[in-house]
């Protein structure tokens, strides 16, 4: 990753988040978010096909951005999701202008108290018909019609102009419709505020329009014309654009994620095939000290050429995690209560005025933090770099009175292990669940401080350490090791490179099983809210699993400015 | 001073005409004004809900206490009432620092005949308690519980008032009325947003026989409070820049609700925005002063957001945001 391509990779994060959060504050429905450039609720894409709300951070201007957003508010607000999927036509063009009239029925309910909401979504219109248009999809005659149907029923709806560029474009076919139309047309814009009855006359455009497609299309069979490109190619977009499978497109540096049907058919319930090999582990109590020493002598001396200022980074935990609480009283003020016992001294000497107490605040850190680290295989190279980040992050964490934990995760052995060894024995059963031998690791518990842990942490460079990951599990045992403390916030900082893997999990399940197993595990501990989860990833953007995650390329060792910014994200509100 | 001892309600008042409520209900009020009443503002809008709550406090002698989130106009609220009323009214602000001394009495050295003396003067809650009086106690969850035992008795009905001073037990008025205002019920800062409340003693929090509720006002409701407060505002283009003020103002207590804000913006804030939008000429500006610089430095750009939907300009210019931005680093 370039550090170009980076602050672009950020700073459409940035844009989507605030996206999302105007989205929130329009529906006041807390679990909308993005996830991987498709809002979605808790865990669940939301099914928004209108076409001209597909937008991408990366390539989008902001107010497109704004409008797909503010376009997919007013949808979520003005319309009823259950009635609409129960009144929706079969054909995928039918699916389709149905679905982009009732999109185009709630942008016309925008609030007339918002005009820069109605501007977003004029703005978002526009700029799809005009990429619609010199994509050449309007050149066929299923193309044209869509698009002039769309147009119509837009600038009806909305009582926006159509679009300019393409008035002349579009002037013969609307002239050809028009007369057949109008009945409807008119009926859709009288019936904007009731979606069912608004839809009796929406599915009766859509007849006219699909009889009209159908007559097009006989009549060029008739001519005798092979069927033209480009509506192929605009029924490929169609199909596309419907495309609900999971099965999307990788972007690069998304980790990877799909759907897994063993899962699924197992009515979401998560198996582990056997437990009785699982270990927790403290590594640094199994390394030689001298080893150990080494190590750690390694460590500082990364460190100490990274010239890192753990006291301001101590400063900044402290001034983002801290709340002021009374602690005890501060003598000898010139203000506030009498102390009784210098009262004597007021009669020795009065002029001494230094008689009362106040109440002391001190900032308390109530929070504890842990840092979870995928030891699988692959981390194995960024170790050096992650080993000085938790490393410098546990230190200051300590400075500023904060509890903190180094836990990890990793298998117990290869491909499955004795866990597989036993489902052999056993006869294979289908669908067997996780099989492996889970070891989770205590590198430092939140009971020891950095100084009397710093020997454990190094135990990190212990290679042998790193063989499998199985996040979801892992997750939950982080998280349960919150619970048990006392501190009012907790906070779990998920390191990871990747996807979760196992071998012969995947090979005996299937490829996608941990993967929503962790999905399942974040989204239920993301909604109990007593643990603050977060995804740091290696590298790779984690925002299929975590809700709150940060890519941090690891590539040169980690300096200030990236500490800097770690201690931001962490101490972030909610 | 005298004569309101002794004074009492001399008249029936229809609700509905006094605060144009859909009511049958009368209700007691002085014809007299007295200095503590006080002054009233033809431009307040009563909430029903609250209103009748706190009627029942001066009609039926019920302690009610007014709950809701800031810059909602709880006090105002009860103060209004009491001003339509007749009824004398004192306020008494509450703080971590108020003392069992401040609000029952203390011995006190006065001159009288050029001599130095001491004397009990009694504090305000006796003072109160012998008069036709309404005392509310404001920012309530702010005092401090150990010491609110104090009103423990008086907030029973025909709870006497013992002065361990003095050996003397106080009748309380007839028509003594107590009223307390809180931002949160008692349970403490939960939200992050009221620091410095108290976790209240229950046991005295259900000797409180009414406790009403008063959150944000409907849209039509609220424009009418600003609009009345700002009349400047009364043309079309004004009531146009009002509406939208309270869709930013609703949007950031949606915003709060979700979590993406720790701050939102009360009527007050809205009110302060139109006066200040009447000072400097720039809804932008003044939205700035009134309302941006007091949030969190990461939440202004979603309050942004929020401002380029309700009024189709950005907050501020990318030149501005670029300086800002610079300098922050």
């Amino acid at each position: 990753m370039t550090a170009a391509r980076r602050q672009a990779t950020r700073r459409a994060e940035q844009r989507q988040n605030l996206c999302a959060a105007t989205v929130r504050a329009l529906t006041g429905d807390a679990a909308l978010h993005y996830r991987a450039g498709r809002l979605c609720r808790g865990l669940r894409p939301l099914p928004l096909h209108a076409p001209h709300l597909r937008t991408d951070p990366q390539v989008d201007d902001l107010v497109s951005l704004r409008g797909a957003a503010d376009g997919a508010a007013l949808r979520l607000t003005h319309s009823d999701a259950i009635l609409h999927a129960s009144l929706c036509p079969a054909g995928p063009v039918e699916r389709l202008l149905f679905e982009l009239f009732e999109q185009l029925r709630c942008e016309a309910l925008a609030p007339a108290s918002m005009p820069g909401l109605a501007q977003n979504l004029r703005h978002r219109f526009e700029t799809w018909s005009r990429a619609f248009h010199r994509a050449g999809l309007t050149d066929g005659h299923l193309g044209i019609l869509f698009f002039t149907v769309a147009q119509i029923v837009w600038s009806r709806l909305s009582g926006w102009p159509v679009l300019e560029e393409t008035e002349g474009l579009i002037e013969a076919t609307r002239a050809a419709i028009a007369p057949t139309l109008g009945v409807p047309l008119a009926a859709l814009r009288r019936h904007r505020l009731d979606q069912e009855r608004f839809a009796v006359h929406a599915l009766e455009l859509l007849r006219l329009v699909s009889q009209m497609m159908r007559d097009a299309r006989a009549q060029s069979v008739e001519e005798d014309e092979p069927a033209p490109e480009d509506d192929e190619a605009v029924r490929a977009m169609f199909a596309l654009w419907f495309d609900t499978d999971e099965g999307e497109q990788v972007d690069m540096g998304l980790a990877a994620t799909g759907d897994s049907r063993v899962l699924r058919d197992a009515g979401h319930r998560y198996l582990a095939y056997t437990t009785r090999y699982d270990r927790e582990l403290v590594p640094g109590s199994r390394i030689r000290s001298e080893l150990l020493a080494e190590y750690r002598d390694q460590l500082d001396k990364r460190i100490a050429a990274q010239r890192i200022n753990v006291p301001r980074l101590a400063y900044a935990l402290k001034a983002a995690l801290a709340v002021p609480q009374r602690d005890g009283w501060s003598f000898g003020e010139e203000q506030g209560r009498i102390d009784g016992r210098r009262l004597a001294q007021l009669v020795s000497s009065p002029a001494e005025r230094r008689l009362f107490v106040l109440e002391r605040h001190k900032p308390l850190a109530d929070c504890v933090v842990s840092f979870l680290i995928d030891c699988s295989g692959s981390m194995r190279t960024y170790i050096e770099p992650v080993a000085m980040l938790v490393d410098v992050l546990t230190r200051a964490l300590d400075q500023a009175g904060v509890a903190s934990e180094v836990l990890g995760f990793s298998t117990g052995a290869w491909n499955g292990g004795r866990a597989r060894l036993d489902w052999l024995a056993g006869g294979r059963p289908h669908h067997p669940g996780r099989l492996n031998e889970i070891a989770h690791l205590v590198f430092k518990d939140a009971a020891t401080s950095w100084r009397r842990a710093r020997a454990d942490i190094a135990a990190l460079f212990k290679a042998d350490l790193f063989r499998e990951g199985v996040d979801g599990e892992a997750v939950d045992w982080a998280c349960a090791r919150l619970r048990a403390r006392a501190e009012a916030r907790r906070i779990l900082v998920v390191i990871s490179d990747g996807s979760p893997m196992d071998s012969a999990t995947a090979q005996v399940n299937d490829p996608y099983y941990l993967d929503n197993h962790l999905k399942q595990v974040v989204a239920r501990n993301e909604a109990a809210r007593d643990v603050e989860l977060l995804g740091l990833g290696v590298g790779l953007d984690l925002s299929p699993y975590y809700r709150r995650c940060l890519a941090v390329d690891l590539s040169t060792p980690p300096d200030m400015a990236l500490f800097g910014e770690l201690v931001g994200w962490i101490g972030a509100r909610r | 001073m005298t004569d309101i001892v002794t004074g009492k309600p001399d008249r029936m008042v229809p609700v509905r005409t006094l605060f144009g409520i859909d009511s049958g209900l009368m209700v007691p009020a002085f014809s007299e004004r007295d200095d503590h009443v006080p002054e009233v503002d033809e431009a307040y809008r009563f909430n029903p809900e609250v209103t009748l709550a706190i009627l029942a406090g001066f009609m039926r002698e019920r302690r009610v206490m007014v709950q809701g989130l800031h810059g909602t106009g709880k006090s105002t609220h009860i103060e209004q009432v009491a001003a339509r009323l007749n009824w004398p009214c004192v306020r008494v602000n509450l703080d971590g620092h108020i003392s069992r001394l401040d609000l029952v009495g203390k011995d006190a050295i006065i001159v009288r005949d050029d001599l130095q003396v001491t004397e009990f003067q009694e504090g305000i809650v006796p003072w109160a308690l012998q008069r036709p009086m309404a005392l509310i106690f404001d920012e309530y969850d702010a005092g401090r519980p150990d010491v609110m035992f104090v009103i423990q008795r008086i907030l029973e009905r025909d709870g006497k008032f013992t002065l361990l001073d003095q050996n003397r037990v106080i009748h309380p008025h007839p028509y003594f009325r107590l009223f307390a205002t809180t931002n949160t019920v008692g349970l403490g800062n939960l939200n992050g947003m009221y620091h410095g409340t108290q976790l209240l003693n229950h046991a005295q929090m259900d000797r409180w026989n009414v406790v009403a509720t008063l959150n944000y006002l409907p849209r039509a409701e609220e424009a009418g409070i600003v609009l009345a407060r700002v009349p400047e505002l009364a043309d079309e283009a004004g009531r146009a820049l009002i509406e939208s003020m309270i869709s930013v103002a609703e949007l950031t207590r949606k915003g709060f609700a979700t979590g993406d804000l720790s701050t939102l913006m009360s009527p007050r804030t809205v009110i302060d925005w139109a006066e200040n939008c009447q000072i400097f000429r720039d809804p932008a500006m003044a939205f700035r002063l009134t309302f941006v610089n007091k949030c969190d430095e990461a939440e202004r750009p979603i309050v942004a957001e929020y401002f380029q939907r309700c009024f189709d300009t950005e907050l501020e210019s990318a030149a501005e945001r670029e300086a800002r931005s610079t300098v922050a680093q």
